[in-house]
């Protein structure tokens, strides 16, 4: 513990400087003496020494939580000895916010007490959150000296991004050979009624259409469509980012990604993910709620990291991406790394969807508005809107998002436009 | 929490006007009451400590103006409402904007009253103890005997300080 005097020491001697000063040079016995309970006061405070007799246990009321969710911060104290003042703080990361408490407490304690010190803070933003770490500060009474350490008791929070629920989902062009909901235009094990086409031996007793073979006096069956599931690909774009936390281009790109994961994977579609940037990731495609966790957890690192190899990073690699996979590609497409590498996907026959959160009401939201932001706002949307045309010329759809609007409104016109194209 | 440190403002401003009742110190004990006021508002110590200057400008002054006999008595009181108003702005400060525990602010009290007690039995029988000394003994350069003796009990107290800081 490191002990120090308080600057309220050095208050003190001043002023009892300036009283012995005055009391000398008046000439004023009751000058001395009304400095007397100053010094009696300092010397009371040499005679002790602050020690640590006292243990503190730390624990969260969740590990995990989404954004916007609030986590009760349980601190407790336990004295061995008693403690005049004690004062703990535990400092907080920005993406967290106290929203109800204090994360400073105040307490004086009777040998062998527990006190409980509860706080409750909201996460703002997606994250690995370390808490635990508390600053401890052992006043004497009068606050004249100070011993000061700092406490280590591990506790992490885990803070995933906030999954929007998504009714309308852009439509694979191909489904996989495992079951799902999409229903396909073959026909054979499913529940969708097809065709209806004369019995041959081999069918099933149960498909028979007693209604079409009491009419036409042969037997005839019901044919079914098959439901197939899908390959999805979120490839995140981790290249760059912009706007302020937690509001940037990177934290829509995740919380749309976490969003496609959790609706796709409830639609018993396989999801992967590609995390295109510094460091390159991906988690291969898979289905069900571990993958989901999987996904997640992956989201959860995903930062804009700096890296000697993004300048080589260009193109995915063959074996990340499964056959007839739908990519949906999220990037606000700024880093021409990120367009060469969809292009080349487009080439190579993939399903290719792109989603492009807009940087631009994010930075207009991050910055002071004035008539030179407005009209650079204004050129840079007329910039993305040439290079989204020029996209679309080489066979790419890239749906804008606002990330102010939701998400499912800008789904809901592309499902619409692409409904009619889909292939079983 | 401004109460306990309002208390010794008052104490701090008004006995020196009691001692001597003149604009001049009125003057000056407004002054000392305002930055006094201004530091417990603002939950800082350097102003209260330069409200503290002030109000002891004011009583010297008003020392300086009077006649009589010494009134140690509320030397003593003076002294202590001095130290509670440091002490009391300082722990006012501390506690603000964090959650308090149970009892604090109820043993911070009881320790205050229990030290204001002992200080002032302890000023008490220090000025009984120089009355005693100084009918017995009177010692030639009595001022420069107490500038000396302030000069030692400052050093006292700060090698005493740094002792305990060690």
């Amino acid at each position: 513990m490191t002990t120090r005097l308080t600057p309220l020491a050095l208050s003190v001697v001043t002023l009892a400087a300036w009283g012995l000063v005055l009391g000398v040079f008046s000439g004023r016995p009751e000058l001395v003496v009304a400095v007397a309970p100053l010094l009696l006061g300092l010397l009371r405070r040499a005679r002790a020494n602050p020690v640590r007799d006292w243990r503190i246990s730390h624990s969260l009321s969740v590990d995990r939580a989404v954004e916007g969710e609030r986590v009760v911060v349980t601190v407790t104290v336990n004295a061995e000895q008693p403690v005049p003042l004690l004062e703990l703080f535990e400092p907080l990361p920005p993406s967290l916010r106290v929203v109800a408490g204090s994360n400073r407490g105040v307490f004086t304690l009777v040998r062998g007490q527990e006190v409980q010190w509860r706080y409750e803070v909201e996460c703002g933003r997606r994250g690995r959150v370390s808490l635990g770490t508390v600053r401890a500060r052992l006043w004497d009474r009068a606050g004249l000296y100070a011993g000061e350490t700092s406490l280590h008791a591990p506790g992490q929070l885990r803070v995933y991004p906030r999954p929007i629920p998504l009714r309308r989902l852009p439509r694979p062009r191909r489904t996989q050979a495992s079951v799902g909901n999409y229903v396909s235009s073959s026909v054979g094990e499913g529940l969708e009624p097809g065709d209806i086409r004369e019995f041959v031996p081999g069918d099933r007793i149960r498909h028979v259409n007693w209604r079409a073979s009491l009419r036409f006096r042969r037997l005839f069956v019901t044919q079914y469509h098959q439901e197939r599931n899908a390959d999805v690909i979120l490839m995140l774009d981790t290249l760059v980012e912009v706007g302020a936390p937690p509001e940037t281009t990177l934290d829509a790109s995740i919380q749309a990604a976490a969003s496609l994961a959790g609706a796709y994977l409830a639609r018993k579609d396989r999801v992967g993910l590609i995390e295109y940037g510094g460091p390159f990731r991906w988690v291969r495609p898979g289905s069900g709620r571990a993958q989901y966790e999987r996904l997640l957890e992956a989201l959860l690192r995903a930062d804009v990291v700096f890296s000697y190899v993004r300048a080589n990073v260009a193109l995915v690699p063959r074996r990340v991406l499964p056959a007839q996979a739908l990519v949906i590609a999220i990037s606000p497409l700024l880093d021409a790394h990120f367009e060469k590498a969809v292009v080349d996907l487009a080439a190579r026959g993939f399903d290719l969807v792109i989603l492009s959160p807009s940087p631009i009401p994010l930075v207009q939201r991050s910055t002071r508005s004035s008539p030179s932001v407005d009209l650079a706002c204004r050129l840079w949307a007329l910039e993305r809107r040439a290079r989204a045309a020029a996209l679309h010329r080489l066979g790419l759809t890239i749906l804008e998002w606002d990330p102010r609007e939701p998400l499912e409104a800008t789904l809901a016109g592309f499902t619409r436009s692409r409904h009619r194209s889909v292939a079983g | 929490m401004w109460l306990p440190a309002a208390l010794p403002v008052v104490v701090l401003v008004g006995y020196p006007l009691l001692v001597a009742p003149t604009r001049a110190v009125l003057v000056i004990g407004v002054a000392a009451m305002v930055l006094c006021a201004l530091g417990i508002a603002v939950h800082s110590t350097p102003v209260v400590v330069a409200g503290g200057v002030l109000a002891l400008g004011e009583y010297a002054l008003a020392l300086w103006l009077s006649t009589g006999p010494p009134r140690l008595t509320g030397a003593v009181l003076f002294g202590i409402g001095l130290l509670l108003l440091l002490e009391t702005t300082d722990f006012a400060r501390r506690l603000r904007h964090a959650a308090i525990g149970p009892g604090v602010v109820a043993s911070q009290v009881r320790y205050w009253v229990v030290f204001v007690t002992l200080a002032g039995t302890a000023a008490f029988v220090l000025i009984g103890i120089a009355t005693v000394a100084s009918l017995i003994a009177r010692p030639p350069w009595a001022p420069a005997f107490a500038a000396a003796g302030a000069a030692v009990a400052l050093v006292a107290v700060a090698i005493a300080l740094r002792r305990a800081r060690g």
